[in-house]
């Protein structure tokens, strides 16, 4: 990657780090009482109360690996981190959205979903993670790059 | 035969078409397992064992390895070595091969040595080991043809011969001396 | 050239033969410079503890997610508990002869249960235990999904080659209670099944490393058919069960680990490079595994609802359970209504949590009572399969050792469990 490029990836990954860490830590005081609910930020509704602080911890220490990489941002092992961290938020929002698909298809009389019941399991509100989701995108673009530099 | 996690199951299964557990971990099989497949025109008996480092088993999965080798004296034995560690994998066909068996050696993992920019010189190898070796990637099924159309050029091969061979390469000769004693 | 012949003697010693390997390398093999990828440095971050804990942390979360909305959610509340609550089961009550009362129907269909003395008809697959009911429900209808789930999310991260990682990550833990941290790869397959599970335990070197792990997995890990009826029943205590149970696994391993007498040496592990999974090779393991599993459960379920069936029928349960029930009551805190779902636990586990389910749903027993049921009923004799394997793993000295241990702990973590919830208020 070439000098503007670090240089972008470095303010962007402090920025989400920090976000993350905000996140992370919103959710971990939260779980005591269940989650929170902010707008269409949400980030109750587990069955398992011990599920809340499970992903809390995930979330603080993506934070954590984002502020991490961004000194030296273009050296590989630093890169690293922030590539795990994206990771780390893919495997948690991904799940978050599988939940919604697992619960979309049956219905709750009927076999299958009606359209809307379909649907209406996708709108919002969202956990923080699946917010997070399409930021961390941005990592792909690194991933490339390296690539082309081993090449 | 070979150590563990080098891929001796995926050869199995693609050479008998059996379905043996292949992951990417040491120590997926625990126990022999045997199967058919058709070597010009006969039908071959074929087993996988467990991974072992050395024919001295330190577990019982090893044990069941050495024991597959010592209650059948008369195979054919396929070294599958890490051809990204080669140095190891030579260890046990060494072990191998001084117990008389006839050999045919095959480098997996062709790909990863590849990755890791190691270059290995497979005619001189196989002249100085004497026996066939042939470069595979098991998991994309690259080498099988020539290894299989090798299984039959697998003979035993002489431990002082490969000394003297090994010796004979080197500038100025006369280092196999040095192994007598 | 000079060659003296006949002076090598055959085997050559170990040295020798790392002196001809080096010969040969050394003519053979180039190796070029190497570069670290950007693979290598990710594959760094997760062994290393400080970033390779948290990142094992979110995996368990991906696998754990998985598991609970593939098997619960979709499959078994979405479909299956329609299909067999909703038709199945009435359309049985509905054409089966002989009806509420007759013990052929009893034992095949519907069971029922006592309501202010009169015998009520079971709307649910859970309570009916009948051989076509829950015998079939129990299997098909909830254990297949949950371990299919589990299998798949297994068999990708032992392609992808991350379950070695984890081995080394845990190896410190793990060290502490005389295991390797390869133990990690049999107790996690045990999550599935602890028939495998045991099987894999031929990886570790020494008898004692192989005896502590089998009794630990018959002991403190629930496999992945019980997992799915509990997942079903009490989503809401999954994070204590499983926490009850790591505490067990891990404060009787250390103790075991002192008592036993024998070595725990290191074993050097291999960890392999992280490898894109062929889809054809996890759609295998995981068809193998499954049809391997149910194979083993599906008789013993069956198996299972009859003897259950049978026994209340006769009036064994009863008697049982007034000669046991004090004794569970004072130690353990539950009542003698428990004797039923441990005996089938004798046979399958799943099939025993199935029967508690039923007890719950009738409101016999409360919350803390069954959540030390399901700890004791995974804690307590492994199912018959795993049992049968243990005898011909294990020698007689190590197989008694297992069971007795297994009696020990049953009491004394089953008693701790009582105490605990008696001084917190909650028993």
């Amino acid at each position: 990657m070439n000098e503007a490029e670090e240089k972008f990836g470095q303010v962007y990954f402090t920025i989400l780090g920090a976000v993350a860490l905000a996140f992370g830590a919103a959710e971990l005081i939260a779980s005591a009482g269940g989650g929170f609910t902010w707008g269409i930020l949400d980030s109750s509704g587990a069955t398992d109360p011990l599920f809340l602080p499970w992903r809390a911890i995930i979330l603080l220490s993506v934070g954590f690996f984002y502020l991490s990489s961004v000194k030296d941002f273009a050296e590989v092992h630093q890169l690293a981190k922030a590539v795990m961290a994206s990771i780390m938020i893919w495997i948690v929002a991904g799940m978050a959205i599988w939940t919604r698909i697992a619960s979309s298809i049956p219905g709750e009389e009927t076999w299958f979903n009606s359209l809307e019941g379909f649907l209406a399991s996708y709108a919002p509100p969202y956990c923080p993670e699946m917010f997070l989701l399409p930021f961390s995108l941005v990592i792909v673009y690194y991933i490339m790059k390296e690539k082309e530099g081993e090449k | 035969m070979g150590h563990p996690n080098v891929g001796k199951s995926v050869f199995f299964n693609r050479l008998t078409g059996a379905k043996v557990f292949e992951s990417n971990y040491p120590g997926t099989t625990v126990d022999f397992m045997k199967g058919w497949m058709r070597l010009g025109g006969e039908d071959v008996e074929l087993i996988d064992v467990p991974g072992t480092f050395s024919l001295e088993p330190k577990d019982k999965a090893e044990e069941v390895a050495v024991k597959m080798l010592t209650e059948n004296k008369d195979s054919v034995v396929v070294c599958v070595l890490d051809a990204s560690k080669v140095e190891r994998g030579l260890y046990l066909a060494l072990e191998i091969i001084e117990r008389g068996y006839p050999v045919v050696v095959a480098l997996n993992m062709w790909d990863v040595a590849e990755d890791k920019n190691i270059r290995i010189d497979v005619e001189k190898l196989e002249r100085i080991l004497g026996v066939p070796v042939v470069p595979t990637t098991a998991i994309s099924g690259e080498g099988f043809k020539e290894l299989v159309s090798k299984l039959k050029e697998a003979r035993p091969a002489k431990i002082e011969e490969i000394i003297e061979r090994a010796g004979a390469g080197k500038e100025g000769g006369g280092e196999s001396a040095a192994v007598s004693g | 050239m000079q060659v003296k012949k006949g002076v090598v003697k055959v085997p050559l010693s170990v040295d020798e033969r790392w002196d001809l390997i080096e010969k040969i390398t050394k003519q053979t093999v180039e190796f070029g410079a190497y570069k670290h990828t950007l693979k290598d440095a990710i594959a760094e971050l997760t062994v290393k503890p400080l970033t390779g804990i948290p990142v094992a942390i979110a995996v368990l979360y991906g696998f754990w997610s998985f598991f609970c909305d593939f098997a619960g959610t979709l499959f078994t509340d979405g479909f299956m508990v329609k299909i067999f609550d909703e038709h199945w089961l009435p359309w049985l009550q509905s054409v089966f002869p002989g009806g509420l009362g007759d013990p052929l129907y009893a034992l095949m269909v519907d069971a029922g249960h006592l309501e202010n003395g009169v015998l009520v008809p079971s709307d649910n697959c859970f309570e009916a235990f009948g051989v076509l009911t829950s015998g079939l429900f129990v299997p098909f209808g909830v254990v297949l999904w949950a371990v299919l789930a589990f299998y798949l999310v297994f068999a990708f991260l032992e392609d992808i080659g991350y379950l070695p990682r984890l081995a080394v990550l845990v190896d410190t833990v793990l060290h502490k209670i005389g295991l390797h941290g390869y133990a990690i790869v049999p107790t996690f397959l045990s999550l599935g099944c602890n028939v495998p599970g045991v099987m894999a335990t031929r990886v570790l070197e020494t008898r004692k490393q192989r005896f502590l792990m089998i009794t630990l997995l018959g002991i403190f890990i629930p496999c992945g058919a019980q997992i799915g009826i509990m997942q079903d029943l009490v989503p809401e205590l999954m994070g204590w069960i499983f926490l009850t149970l790591a505490i067990g696994y891990l404060g009787f391993g250390y103790i075991l680990n002192k008592i036993v007498p024998g070595e725990s040496p290191e074993i050097i592990m291999d960890v392999p490079p992280y490898r894109m999974p062929a889809l054809r090779n996890i759609a295998r393991k995981l068809w193998i595994r499954t049809s391997r599993f149910l194979l083993v459960a599906v008789p013993f379920v069956l198996l299972g609802c009859l003897i259950v069936g049978l026994m209340y029928l006769t009036g064994a349960m009863d008697w049982l359970a007034s000669v046991l029930g004090p004794l569970l009551m004072v130690w353990f805190g539950v009542p003698k209504e428990a004797v039923a779902p441990l005996i089938a636990g004798f046979l399958r586990k799943d099939l025993a949590v199935g029967v508690l389910g039923g007890l719950m749903e009738r409101g016999v027993m409360t919350h803390f009572q069954v959540f030390t049921s399901v700890v004791l009923l995974s804690i307590y004799f492994p199912c018959l399969a795993t049992f049968a394997l243990m005898l011909k793993e294990e020698n007689w000295k190590e197989f008694l050792g297992s069971l007795a241990s297994l009696v020990v702990v049953v009491f004394v973590y089953g008693g701790l469990i009582h105490l605990v919830g008696l001084m917190l208020g909650v028993a």
